[in-house]
């Protein structure tokens, strides 16, 4: 299906390339995976095996000026220099000795001489820290080098202490804090060889957040819970591209036990943004990314929605399509599953995901407790957590990669198979409309157009007799002259079907109408409709008088209108705020106005209408 | 008689979902609403948020439809500042299309402005306004073909072809 699930011809050469210019790998990390790990590289298949490699780029061009000469330009270049940490004695373009003889004589001028002031005047870590981050950064390519800071010169002469050889989370958060301050940020970050374990990376999201390319090689990270540090499962590093773990326990452990897919898997799954790990390409479907250097719009500052609540909204298709499947569809769902071979596609996918979040609105309004809901507590999670390959809730699958492979049914059999072992349900599709809201609308199919349906609503749990919330979405096609579908019936066929079930909310939370951000204050309830241009009444006598530009809330009444109506559903809430809007009654007034007219805005309206005249002044705001 | 001579080859190839493509498919879903909602949350929303979309891209807010990447501008400009937490998603490889569409459904809380600390100061406990709704939304992602891969190991690039939000709690 997609057609390229291995990584690309050339893609490791690409890989590496941007790695090095990058900076992220030097140039004998490859030769050195040949030689040290024959069999490191099971997980990749022989047909990979011929094609180029980063290491022939090398083998053909021994003189890598360009990477050398950028190196170079990075004026500092110390013994933070990449090369120097392992080519011993290779020469740079300007002819220089590397890290041997650097670290015995002098770097260069103008660093000896401001290390010297530094140590002069300056005692503080923190300050010492900053030096050597400083030194080591290359704001032209973006690029911090970090490794192996205990052979730093200045980390020596300041008597510092290196995360990884000593130092812990705090020193090494610190360091990512001075690295944060750079600028232009930070893109790529060297931090091998430094002894360092994963809780050492604790905070390095927090503080380089919008890192592109790190450099872990030749650590100690050993463990999953190591990564989790700087995983995206866990909102760290999200805009991660290439991630270089050679020379950790983690994968060089995985290799020896011959479960090198199984690494690789794994931490694609972990590392969702991840394009190159340890210089191989994975393969991924990209986005457009924002980039960090975006220029910030103004922050958002509207305190009100700018659109209402809408109704439910089908377009592009007859709308007896969509309901006739729907009707059809949920009856067979609650009665008859296995009828539902025939509505589904035979290619066609599903799986069912729980949000067992409890809604705070729902908890407030008390939904889960009601008296006039007794069934709510006897809902269980389990049989929908664990039943027919489980919940394919992505959030929540943490186990493995299999998991969420088995919890995706492919295949009308596999499907109907499933749909019948999960548990049974009662939709009042033929009840109040208002307690479902469908949208739909045509979308592109292949070459083709298909019909996006979303559905939200409610069900009853056969068994407990609890009601629980869903949002389901399918992807339609015409079922196809001849075919099954439409032989038995069915106009529109299952391509995906995606059904969430969630915590019983109820259905005012799609109620058409205005939708307020914040609640209102006591005063911009009493005057939430803009009085209007005639008339404002004057306040009742025992209140002073004000001038006329707001009126005055009613805190003159017994009546508790904000305890009232804070303790009244959404729906009702907005039904009153209408009836005040349209009538200038005032809350207490519309209350009894809608309660005496089944709740219904247009009659409570009209009935005011008649008796207006004969309604006392304080019935008005 | 002549043997009749069944066809072959089925008149519509499909091809079969592997379990290399769900995997890719996750981990696109995974990035995917990772960066979408952190970028909806962000500052920047107004500039980074169209990009994920086409101009041919379809989407509704709550019952109301927009067209493409102007309208997702039009969308967002006067929207309240959000923050979004995502407590379940899925994705779907969509049978019969090559390189899949992916279909992607989110279910999460969504808090407008500022949240409940943003209510006055006399507010009701039990006053849901200004609490975190539950939103639940739909994503249709196909290939751009006009966005050829750059980068190594790149199938192709996806945007935001369909877009369906309601405020469901």
């Amino acid at each position: 299906m997609f057609s390229s699930p291995t990584p690309a011809p050339g893609s490791r050469a690409i890989a590496g390339a941007a790695l090095r210019n990058a900076g992220l790998i030097d140039r004998d990390a490859p030769m050195r995976d040949l030689t040290d790990k024959p069999g490191g590289r099971k997980g990749s298949s022989k047909i990979r095996s011929h094609r180029p490699r980063a290491i022939d780029a090398f083998k053909d061009a021994p003189s890598q000026t360009r990477m050398l000469s950028s190196r170079a330009s990075s004026s500092h270049a110390g013994p933070s220099d990449p090369l120097s940490i392992r080519g011993a004695s290779r020469l740079t373009p300007a002819g220089r000795l590397r890290r041997p003889a650097i670290l015995s004589t002098s770097v260069s001028g103008d660093t000896t001489m401001r290390v010297t002031s530094i140590r002069a005047s300056r005692t503080k870590p923190v300050e010492g820290w900053r030096d050597v981050v400083k030194k080591r950064y290359n704001p032209e390519t973006g690029f911090l080098n970090l490794e192996s800071l205990i052979d730093d010169e200045l980390v020596k002469k300041f008597g510092l202490v290196p995360p990884g050889h000593g130092g812990d989370s705090r020193d090494a958060a610190v360091i990512f804090k001075l690295a944060g301050q750079l600028v232009p940020k930070v893109q790529t970050l060297s931090l091998a060889k430094n002894n360092l374990q994963g809780p050492h990376l604790q905070h390095l999201s927090h503080y380089l957040p919008h890192l592109a390319n790190l450099s872990l090689q030749d650590n100690r990270l050993r463990t999953w819970r190591d990564l989790d540090f700087i995983s995206s499962r866990r909102g760290k590093l999200l805009h991660l591209r290439e991630l270089v773990l050679l020379g950790n326990p983690i994968r060089e452990q995985s290799f020896r036990e011959d479960n090198g897919q199984r690494y690789k898997q794994e931490m694609a799954q972990r590392f969702s943004s991840l394009e190159v790990l340890d210089q191989e390409a994975i393969t991924q479907i990209s986005f457009d990314l924002p980039v960090p250097s975006s220029t910030p719009s103004a922050k958002p500052t509207a305190m009100t929605f700018p659109y209402e609540m809408g109704s439910s909204f089908v377009t592009g298709v007859d709308g007896s399509i969509v309901s006739n499947f729907l009707i059809r569809f949920f009856n067979v769902f609650d009665n008859q599953r296995t009828a539902l071979i025939d509505a589904y596609d035979p290619n066609a996918t599903f799986s069912f995901s729980a949000n067992t979040s409890i809604a705070t609105r729902a908890r407030i309004q008390g939904l889960h407790t009601s008296a006039a809901l007794p069934n709510q507590t006897k809902l269980n999670w389990k049989p929908w957590i664990s039943s027919a390959g489980g919940s394919r809730n992505l959030t929540r699958i943490s186990g493995g990669f299999d998991r969420t492979v088995k919890s995706l049914h492919i295949g009308a059999p596999d499907v109907v198979k499933t749909l019948v072992e999960l548990p049974g349900t009662k939709h009042d599709i033929s009840g109040p409309p208002e307690k479902f809201c469908l949208d739909s609308f045509p979308v592109m199919h292949g070459q083709g157009m298909g019909l996006l349906l979303t559905v939200h609503g409610q069900f009853t749990e056969v068994g407990t007799e609890g009601i629980r919330s869903f949002d389901r979405s399918f992807i339609l096609i015409p079922a196809p002259e001849g075919s099954r579908a439409k032989v038995n019936g069915w106009d529109v066929v299952i391509l995906s079907d995606q059904w969430t079930i969630r915590n019983y909310s109820s259905h005012e939370a799609w109620k058409p109408g205005p939708m307020l951000v914040q609640a209102l204050s006591r005063q911009q309830q009493a005057s939430q409709a803009p009085a209007p241009a005639i008339a404002i009444p004057t306040p009742p006598p025992s209140q002073p008088q004000q001038p006329q530009q707001q009126p005055q809330p009613q805190q003159a009444q017994p009546f508790d209108a904000q305890a009232a109506l804070s303790s009244m559903p959404e729906a009702q809430r907005n039904l009153v705020m209408q009836v005040c809007q349209r009538t200038r009654l005032n809350v207490r007034f519309a209350i009894e106005c809608l309660a005496g007219n089944a709740w219904d805005v247009e009659r409570a309206v009209a009935n005011f209408e008649q008796v207006e005249a004969t309604l006392p002044r304080d019935a008005f705001v | 008689m002549t043997a009749v001579v069944p066809p072959v080859v089925p008149i519509v190839p499909i091809v079969p979902i592997t379990s290399s493509d769900v995997e890719i498919a996750t981990r696109a879903a995974d990035h995917f609403t990772r960066i979408y909602y952190t970028t909806y949350d962000s500052d920047t929303r107004l500039n980074d948020l169209p990009q994920f979309y086409r101009p041919n891209s379809s989407l509704t807010w709550n019952g109301k439809p927009f067209q493409g990447v102007e309208g997702v501008r039009q969308l967002i400009e006067k929207m309240p500042s959000t923050k979004h937490e995502v407590l379940s998603f899925d994705c779907h490889p969509i049978p019969g299309t090559s390189p899949p569409s992916l279909m992607v459904t989110v279910s999460g809380n969504v808090t407008h402005g500022r949240g409940p600390a943003g209510n006055p100061p006399t507010t009701s406990s039990r006053n849901p306004e200004g609490q975190p709704r539950v939103f639940s939304q739909t994503f249709l992602l196909v290939p751009d073909p006009a966005a050829p891969a750059t980068k190594p190991g790149e199938l192709a690039k996806y945007y935001v072809s369909a877009d369906a939000l309601r405020f469901v709690g």
